[in-house]
């Protein structure tokens, strides 16, 4: 097999090879850091309030609990939350999405309305609400990534409903229908193929989703009840009065990992779109 | 003159956003009546404490007056009649925790302070994020389209309540140029005062600042791309053979790539709000989000309920005003014709 001409252009890209160095640094440093930084997040391991040293190089929080592990850790799960959203609201929207272009009709308008519905009501406030109501107990990782997911896939729906609409003429298209295939094979053996790097854009974009909609939600006190991921760390920073007692060290780093993931992978998607979209390519 | 399109196209709308404003209602109405929580127990408890001497008899007729106070003495049917009924005329019961104090009052004394956060800052972001989007798509290739690209990728992914963190961290207690938090001093009383509209936007800068900066980002890498993706089409090429002037040819470009951003702003309200919810909370800023904030903490869910069948409203809203601007500025709603 050879490898297509795409992929060289993509290598050659050096937006490209600098958001995926940044976010495989990410992935690696959130896997591989706990391996060699073994500290226990939850453990009161030193001192509180003690400055980033060689000890404790991003310092401690007001309990004593090591920052650096905090940040491994909570990375770890902030990803996982995030990947978990994606995989939740995708196929969600791909479905609509495809079900909506292909069949047209009665169950394209049922579809849409329902997918307007949700677009229209704010995904946050959504969000919030589910979470503010479900038991504490019940608010583990997976819950969370549950709740942003199932409520920001409409705007996926849509656009999938878009691209089906304006593939449906093509002439593979009619030539599959001469051939007695039905629309469920349309839309899934067909068309889907034909708009990949599309779908790939909307799983990053829904991987960003997540990680700041769970930030977002622990900030407010309904994110991950017993767990650790960038948003709890900075909601113990924001309850704890990290800011009034100066304490830098607790609320930069989460939040800069929070901006290298999230950026890296938009930078990624910027850069794949230049690539592959003939309207962007450069002059 | 309205034409019929536009009274047509603007009926519409206006009909799908009551339909949706009522199913958000109802996601409210069914989220928060799943919730296990008897507020007339904890009353009852409180009141035993305060007064040991009560006789069973007074104890129901309290229980009573409560139950009916709450509105939970009906069938959950009827409960939802009347709350949606309510809803629509603006009163939504009572709270939980301060009894006896109605949640529209906890809530308009906090609604002014949301709007004044977020309805200028987002416009401000929105604007300004959007001309430099379109400069540097018009400037394709130059270093300032590609700083600005990172730039604002960057700032696209920035928590809004972080970057206030990190505002409110250098500008307040580092530099002790602003004031640490809240909207106005904790010793003065809202009035219309110069003294007290002088410290208000005092503290008003820099949870502006916050949501305006994370706000831009975004705005600039979608009209950035609008931009590249308007200058390519066949009028603009044609403008550029007939010999027109840059500023002619951007003066078109912008116009059309804006349309969409239009719809794009409607769209991104809803976000809007919810990060200034989360602004709000780290400035101690007197807002919608600081109450919810508490409410949820105080498990107080008539507060809950009323933050969010408020907000949903007040979005809604600004939805149709923007639906309507969105008419006036697209000529193919405006005076009808081809349908897009």
């Amino acid at each position: 097999m050879t490898i297509p001409s795409i992929v060289y252009d993509l290598l050659r890209n050096r937006r490209f090879l600098v958001g995926l160095s940044l976010f495989l640094f990410v992935v690696c440093f959130s896997l591989i850091g706990s391996l060699i930084y073994a500290r226990d997040p939850f453990d009161m391991s030193g001192p509180p309030e003690q400055p980033p040293s060689r000890e404790y190089p991003l310092g401690t929080d007001r309990m004593g609990r090591d920052i650096l592990a905090q940040i491994i850790w909570g990375t770890r799960y902030s990803l996982y939350v995030g990947v978990l959203t994606a995989l939740i609201a995708m196929p969600i929207g791909i479905v609509i999405g495809a079900v909506a272009g292909v069949e047209g009709g009665i169950v394209d308008e049922l579809l849409m309305g329902l997918t307007n519905i949700v677009l229209t009501i704010p995904g946050i406030l959504l969000a919030i609400l589910i979470a503010a109501t479900l038991p504490s107990g019940l608010r583990t990782y997976e819950i969370v990534a549950f709740v942003i997911g199932i409520t920001s896939w409409p705007w996926l729906a849509r656009a999938v409903r878009a691209q089906m609409l304006s593939l449906r003429e093509r002439e593979f298209v009619y030539l599959s229908k001469m051939a007695g295939r039905g629309n469920a094979r349309i839309a899934f053996e067909d068309l889907l193929p034909n708009i990949a790097t599309y779908v790939f854009m909307a799983f990053v974009l829904f991987v960003n989703g997540g990680i700041l909609g769970e930030a977002g939600l622990s900030l407010i006190g309904v994110g991950p009840t017993r767990g650790i991921t960038l948003g709890v760390v900075l909601y113990w920073a924001a309850t704890m009065e990290a800011l009034r007692r100066e304490l830098w060290w607790w609320f930069i780093p989460a939040g800069v990992m929070i901006v290298l993931s999230t950026a890296s992978l938009m930078i990624i998607t910027t850069a794949v779109d230049e690539v592959f979209n003939p309207r962007l390519r450069g002059k | 003159m309205i034409s019929k399109s536009l009274a047509k196209y603007l009926g519409f709308r206006l009909a799908f956003l009551l339909v949706t404003y009522i199913v958000a209602l109802s996601i409210v109405f069914i989220m928060l009546r799943l919730v296990p929580t008897n507020p007339v127990d904890r009353l009852i408890t409180q009141l035993l404490q305060l007064n040991p001497n009560i006789t069973p008899e007074q104890l129901k007729e309290y229980m009573k007056a409560y139950y009916a106070l709450f509105e939970l003495d009906k069938p959950l049917w009827m409960q939802y009649i009347t709350y949606l009924s309510k809803a629509f005329r603006g009163d939504l019961g009572f709270s939980y925790i301060n009894v006896g104090r109605r949640v529209s009052d906890i809530i308009m004394s906090a609604l002014p302070w949301t709007l004044f956060l977020v309805v200028p800052a987002t416009l401000a972001a929105w604007f300004v994020g959007n001309s430099i989007g379109a400069y540097a798509g018009y400037k394709r290739g130059s270093l300032f389209e590609k700083t600005l690209l990172i730039v604002s990728l960057i700032l696209s992914q920035t928590p809004y309540y972080w970057l206030a963190m990190l505002l409110l961290f250098a500008f307040a207690y580092r530099l002790n140029i602003f004031p640490p938090g809240q909207a106005y001093p904790p010793t003065m009383l809202p009035s219309l005062t110069p003294q007290f509209i002088q410290a208000a936007l005092y503290h008003y800068i820099l949870p502006f600042l916050s949501i305006f900066i994370a706000g831009l980002g975004g705005w600039a890498i979608g009209m950035r791309v609008l931009t590249i993706y308007e200058l390519g089409s066949d009028y603009i090429l044609f403008t550029e053979a007939l010999g027109a002037k840059d500023s002619i040819v951007f003066r078109y470009v912008f116009r059309n790539s804006m349309i969409p951003q239009v719809t794009g702003l409607a769209l991104s309200l809803g976000g809007a709000v919810g990060g200034a919810l989360l602004t709000e909370i780290v400035f101690s800023y007197p807002g919608m989000g600081y109450v919810l904030n508490r409410a949820i903490m105080q498990t107080d869910y008539p507060v809950v309920q009323g933050v969010f069948v408020i907000l949903i409203a007040t979005l809604f809203l600004a939805n149709f005003l923007v639906d309507f601007v969105y008419a006036l500025i697209d000529p193919r709603i405006r005076i009808g014709g081809e349908k897009v």
